[in-house]
């Protein structure tokens, strides 16, 4: 199984400004130390073998999308369709030149605008040899989509749209197959409802998106039931937009939830990996790094028998499990 | 996790001993709350004695909230006192500091 982050910021879409890259350059050529390089190919082994990743690269601004490559049914797997949609839809052109089957199985975390803001940009909804099957724990999904198109906010009806297009209600609790791969569903606390999934695939490899899902202060019994959805995860996509402090207070009903808390639900699922996400769109890059290694320095301060490796997810970023 | 309680200073000391984790953050928080409820009723501020703490995960963090919550409401002032280095860390990176007075002795506490 491999999972492909094409959209990890949330809330809202941000870009690299002016600035942000002069200040990467400028920090670059610091550590470079007056050392020169023959080609694009020895820079390159400069800044992956001494620079840290705020300053070679971004964590990106797309927001939330992740496709799921399984060992399934041959069509595409996707949780969400944030901005990070459009991407993909492009490389999904590509792969479908090259035969690739043009069926897509998508899963909604919920229906709030990153997360469906990217569908109306999605090149292969404009395709009438694709099948588009957006599977969802809300009946309302399919008003959702369809609102977001309409003549007051965008000038493509969603009538005009090409694909075959449908949509599947989920009940949380259940087990579907769906694409190839095994889906369970979770309700989770966020405005209007979200839902998490945890896809296995022939394999026995488990990846679990839980996105947009606050864990509240009155009933952190419940996450017992949540460490039961990630148990055994090779990979865990959580929520972790704000610090624990900011997320008990002024944030406090804001639908998201915490790295601190992320790990210790992981740790008490024995789950093998967690990637941070949903990232704060006000963070730059030198802040969604610092809590990257505060992240991994809470693991191992609070680690039980086996380590659980702590990723950061960034927009292209693959993990193989 | 172990719980003991004294009165000094016009302060109530608390001293949990151990891991605060999932087994142990419910018993935490009751503790706590309790202590609280004594403060209050003696005009005294609460100080927790950190020092026996392994360590804290974000269930027993999350129960200091809560009786937080509950002390703002009787008046009574909550401290952190003599964190051992895991667990002033897990304050830093929760940023939890931020949240309650943290000092490094448990005389500081009730000196401030």
């Amino acid at each position: 199984m491999l999972v492909r982050f094409w959209g990890t910021r949330g809330s809202l879409a941000v870009a690299q400004t002016a600035g942000g890259i002069r200040g990467k350059i400028a920090r670059a050529l610091v550590a470079a130390g007056g050392r020169t390089f023959s080609d694009e190919a020895e820079a390159t082994t400069f800044i992956d073998s001494e620079l840290d990743f705020a300053t070679a690269g971004t964590y990106g601004g797309a927001t939330t999308c992740i496709e799921i490559e399984a060992d399934g049914d041959g069509s595409y797997l996707l949780c969400d369709f944030g901005t990070g949609a459009r991407e993909f839809g492009i490389d999904a052109f590509r792969r479908c030149a090259a035969g690739h089957a043009r069926l897509y199985n998508v899963f909604m975390s919920h229906l709030h605008w990153d997360h469906i803001g990217g569908f109306p940009f999605f090149g292969p909804a404009f395709d009438p040899g694709a099948t588009i099957v957006i599977h969802s724990g809300h009946p309302d999904a399919e008003q959702a989509f369809r609102r977001q198109q309409e003549e007051i906010s965008f000038p493509v009806a969603f009538d005009w749209l090409r694909a075959k297009i449908e949509f599947v209600t989920l009940v949380p609790g259940q087990s579907y197959a769906i694409g190839g791969v095994e889906v369970q569903v979770m309700e989770q606390h966020h405005s209007h409802k979200s839902f998490g999934y945890r896809f296995t695939d022939r394999n026995g490899k488990t990846a679990v998106f839980s996105t947009d899902s606050e864990h509240k202060i009155e009933s952190m019994e419940g996450e017992t039931q949540v460490a039961d959805f990630f148990r055994d995860a090779d990979l865990v996509i959580c929520d972790t937009m704000y610090s624990l402090a900011d997320a008990v207070s002024m944030k406090e009903d804001w639908g998201h939830s915490s790295n601190i808390v992320a790990i210790d639900i992981c740790h008490e699922a024995n789950a093998r990996r967690l990637a941070l996400f949903h990232h704060e769109p006000v963070y730059s890059d030198d802040d969604i790094q610092r809590m990257h290694r505060e992240s991994i320095r809470y693991e191992e301060l609070t680690r039980r028998e086996e380590p659980l490796e702590v990723l950061c997810a960034y927009d292209g970023l693959e993990v193989r499990l | 996790m172990n719980w003991s309680e004294d009165a000094r200073d016009g302060a109530i000391v608390a001293s949990p001993q151990g891991k605060i984790d999932e087994s142990s953050a419910q018993a935490f928080g009751t503790s706590l709350e309790s202590a609280v409820e004594r403060a209050a009723g003696e005009s005294a501020r609460l100080v927790v004695d950190c020092s026996g703490i392994a360590y804290m995960s974000s269930r027993g963090l999350r129960a200091l909230t809560l009786a937080k919550r509950k002390a703002d409401g009787a008046g009574v002032k909550i401290m952190l006192a003599a964190p051992n280095e895991v667990v002033r860390e897990i304050l830093a990176i929760s940023r939890y500091d931020k949240l309650f007075g943290v000092t490094d002795s448990v005389a500081a506490a009730l000196a401030a």
